[in-house]
């Protein structure tokens, strides 16, 4: 029922813009008096991954010394939810050039408004280390940085999306006993205000064959009498179907974006009747 | 009496027994592993934990693997981290064997101060599988005081989780385990370097100094410098120069004149006019010399490769020896378009006095490497030579001239290396020539920081700037 075909990638590509607010922090350590030691920018990637695909890739020799390696960041998407409190009226729309389509204008309906739940978490083995990175991220979002992401390619679509930063929650295992690892995890949830974009249709090639426009004497046409009828139809300025003449029988076969004039006809009544566009007389 | 009257329940002598018997048993049935002691490189105060570690120590001893039919733990997970080797292993040590071989060893080292027992946090590394293990938890009384006494303790240990700490305990099979691990830089090296060379060019009524009267100010650009031209008509023997700027105290004026071309043929002192770059008063004046030759200009025959720094230039006396006589070349480097500085012309900042229509000899130092030299060691520390950067050497491929390296800016410098500079091993004496250095580390299969930001780059619009970084 819903039929077309369309993918604008936009979940994706909010996926990506994600990703690379939080692709160059560093984390770094110092030998205690002061001279840096070391500096790690920290890794992150998107959580979610094949099972065979990251056992192979990383881990690629069965034997590994280490457990992993750390700091790591992670993230994925938790939840997508309709936000009414952007909704568009639906009968919106508006114009914009598509690329896909010779740069032809298209009419592009309002898109629906989105929510995108994202989690970035966190791993460290160090506390100091992810107090270092949090730092780093939290002056951006005042509760929200907004990208601009260029979500429908084909159009120029670039709409702002706030990144907004909803809560942190912090896991620290330090209590128990020693059999367990202390693992510490920072959880940022976010949520991507997004928008998603419909199917932008072809717009249906054509030329007006015709503009008809009849004046009354008064604005009340059930009272007033027509007296003028201007109609325009476009004249051909060459001889399309090779007959050795230029004249009407030629104008069916004007093609958009072809040269062509137009004619212009003034008629004028002193009857009563009104055209009727269904049955296209007048009566 | 309830307890056995042939034993004592606990004297010495048939507590040593049951050691020694646990100490045989042990090196029949235990395995070879390195105890490797970890060293407290910095240690947070208020938020207690060890930012920095070292281990560089190791301990042969055996150990008996107590879970026999393998390790003990969750195995290998996926996580949303990436794979993670949840891999444990109990371990039993002689308490003997770990006193009197081990303790005094670690007794002695300045960076240890709990010596006298296994510790939590050191690392074991366990030959079968070749992993590295780090100790969680010791248990001394298991078995619980046999004949009134302990024996041995039991390690409770779990896969390491490597962040940027030193491995360096000289045994090969141990710090290579780490060398793909953690975040690696890389910087592509290669051995070249060729020394410049040049021809002078000799001619009379050339400029012999240009004197800066005034240097102006307020400059945005570079001015040009335009020299009257030579009565000959010639145009190589028309004299060219070009200026120099230095900002101080935000003003930018002009710091000197550099001749490209000292001219020839003139007569008179020629008239010099400083114009453009946005700068005003700038004003300069020259002498002329018509009795003797002077090196009028340099041309480059070889404009070698590899200088880090303007190599030096020195031209030989005029024939009378009179070394303040003698013609002043000031080399200016470029890059060569291969990653490598060369030299790109010789400025004539003197054209010298006396010189007859013998040609002098122009000499140029060498670049600071001709050819790579020797093998980057395992762990050491390299220098880049201008940047002062430290790193710490992960891998080394002389084939391919890719140095891997970790804890880029080791000290106090973290700025980064420089194209073009030498990178010298502080304990190898290695030195190679920086081609190409990627701080990205592209060995981590787990991180994908690099593809977001390429990707990004297509949609994201940071048409301001990026605020979170450069890259």
């Amino acid at each position: 029922m819903l039929g077309n075909y369309f993918y604008h990638e936009i979940i994706r590509k909010t996926v990506i813009a994600f990703g690379t607010l939080f692709n160059d922090i560093h984390v770094r350590h110092d030998d205690g008096v002061g001279n840096v030691i070391s500096e790690i920018k920290v890794p992150v990637a998107y959580g979610p991954r094949q099972k065979f695909l990251a056992r192979i890739q990383q881990q690629p020799e069965l034997n590994k010394a280490t457990q992993i390696t750390l700091p790591r960041m992670s993230f994925e998407i938790t939840n997508i939810s309709y936000d009414a409190t952007r909704k568009a009226g639906i009968t919106q729309t508006f114009k914009a050039a598509d690329t896909d389509d010779g740069g032809k204008l298209k009419k592009v309906f309002m898109p629906v408004p989105y929510n995108l739940g994202f989690e970035l978490n966190i791993l460290v083995k160090l506390q100091d280390d992810g107090l270092q990175i949090l730092e780093q991220i939290l002056p951006f979002f005042q509760p929200g940085f907004t990208l601009s992401i260029d979500l429908v390619k084909s159009i120029g679509e670039k709409r702002d999306v706030p990144m907004i930063l909803n809560n942190i929650s912090q896991q620290d295992d330090y209590e128990g006993d020693f059999s367990t690892r202390r693992a510490l995890i920072y959880t940022l949830s976010f949520t991507a205000k997004t928008f998603m974009f419909g199917h932008i249709a072809k717009s249906p090639e054509g030329l007006i064959r015709k503009v008809q426009l009849d004046y009354y004497t008064d604005t009340n046409t059930q009272t007033a009498k027509r007296v003028q009828r201007y109609t325009v139809v476009p004249k051909a300025k060459k001889d399309y179907n090779e007959d050795n003449v230029i004249d009407t029988k030629d104008e069916p076969f004007i093609e958009p974006g072809d040269d062509f004039g137009f004619t212009e006809t003034s008629t004028f009544f002193g009857d009563a009747k009104d055209f009727a566009p269904n049955r296209g007389v007048d009566i | 009496m309830a307890l056995n009257p042939y034993f004592l329940q606990g004297s010495r002598g048939e507590q040593r027994l049951v050691q020694s018997l646990i100490n045989e048993h042990l090196k029949i049935y235990g395995q070879e592993v390195t105890y490797i002691p970890r060293k407290f490189v910095n240690q947070s105060t208020i938020i207690e934990e060890v930012t920095a570690s070292k281990f560089d120590d190791n301990f042969a001893v055996e150990m008996y693997v107590n879970s026999y039919d393998g390790y003990s733990g969750a195995g290998d997970v996926l996580t949303k981290f990436g794979m993670s080797l949840r891999d444990e292993v109990e371990l039993t040590v002689s308490k003997e064997r770990f006193e009197e071989f081990i303790a005094p060893f670690m007794d002695a080292s300045d960076d240890i101060d709990l010596a006298s027992r296994p510790r939590e946090g050191d690392l074991v590394f366990f030959p079968l599988g070749q992993r590295l293990f780090e100790i969680k938890f010791v248990e001394h009384e298991d078995p619980f005081y046999q004949l009134g006494s302990t024996y041995v303790y039991k390690l409770k240990c779990e896969l390491f989780e490597y962040e940027d700490e030193v491995i360096d305990t000289s045994l090969d099979i141990i710090d290579t385990q780490v060398q793909d691990e953690g975040y690696i830089a890389t910087l592509q090296l290669v051995g070249v370097g060729r020394t410049a060379q040049a021809t002078p060019i000799l001619g009379s009524g050339y400029i012999r100094e240009i004197f800066l009267n005034n240097d102006g100010s307020g400059f945005t650009g570079t001015p040009t410098v335009a020299i009257s031209t030579s009565p000959s008509g010639l145009p190589l023997d028309n004299a060219t120069a070009v200026a120099i700027t230095t900002t101080r105290a935000n003003v930018t004026s002009i710091e000197k004149i550099l001749l490209t071309n000292a001219g020839a043929q003139y007569t008179s002192p020629p008239i010099i006019t400083i114009s453009g770059g946005g700068g005003t008063g700038a004003a300069a004046t020259c002498s002329i010399n018509t009795a003797s030759n002077g090196v009028i200009r340099f041309v480059m025959t070889d404009n070698g490769i590899g200088f880090g720094t303007a190599p030096v230039v020195t031209v030989s006396a005029p024939a009378a020896g009179i070394a303040s006589d003698r013609a002043i070349g000031i080399a200016s480097i470029g890059d060569a378009g291969n990653g490598f500085n060369r030299v790109n012309s010789i400025f004539v900042q003197n054209a010298g006095i006396g010189y007859t229509s013998a040609l002098p000899t122009v000499t140029i130092t060498n670049p600071e490497t001709i050819s790579g030299v020797g093998t980057y060691q395992f762990n050491e520390i390299v220098q880049g030579m201008r940047s002062g950067t430290q790193a710490r050497v992960k891998k080394w491929d002389a084939d391919t001239g890719i140095l891997s390296i970790s804890n880029v800016g080791i000290g106090t410098t973290t700025t980064g290396f420089f194209k073009g500079e030498d990178v010298k091993g502080l304990t190898s004496g290695a030195l190679f020539s920086v081609s190409i250095y990627d701080k990205d580390d592209s060995t981590d299969k787990y991180n994908e920081g690099d593809i977001f930001e390429t990707e990004a780059d297509a949609i994201v619009d940071f048409t301001e700037s990026n605020p979170f970084g450069t890259f």
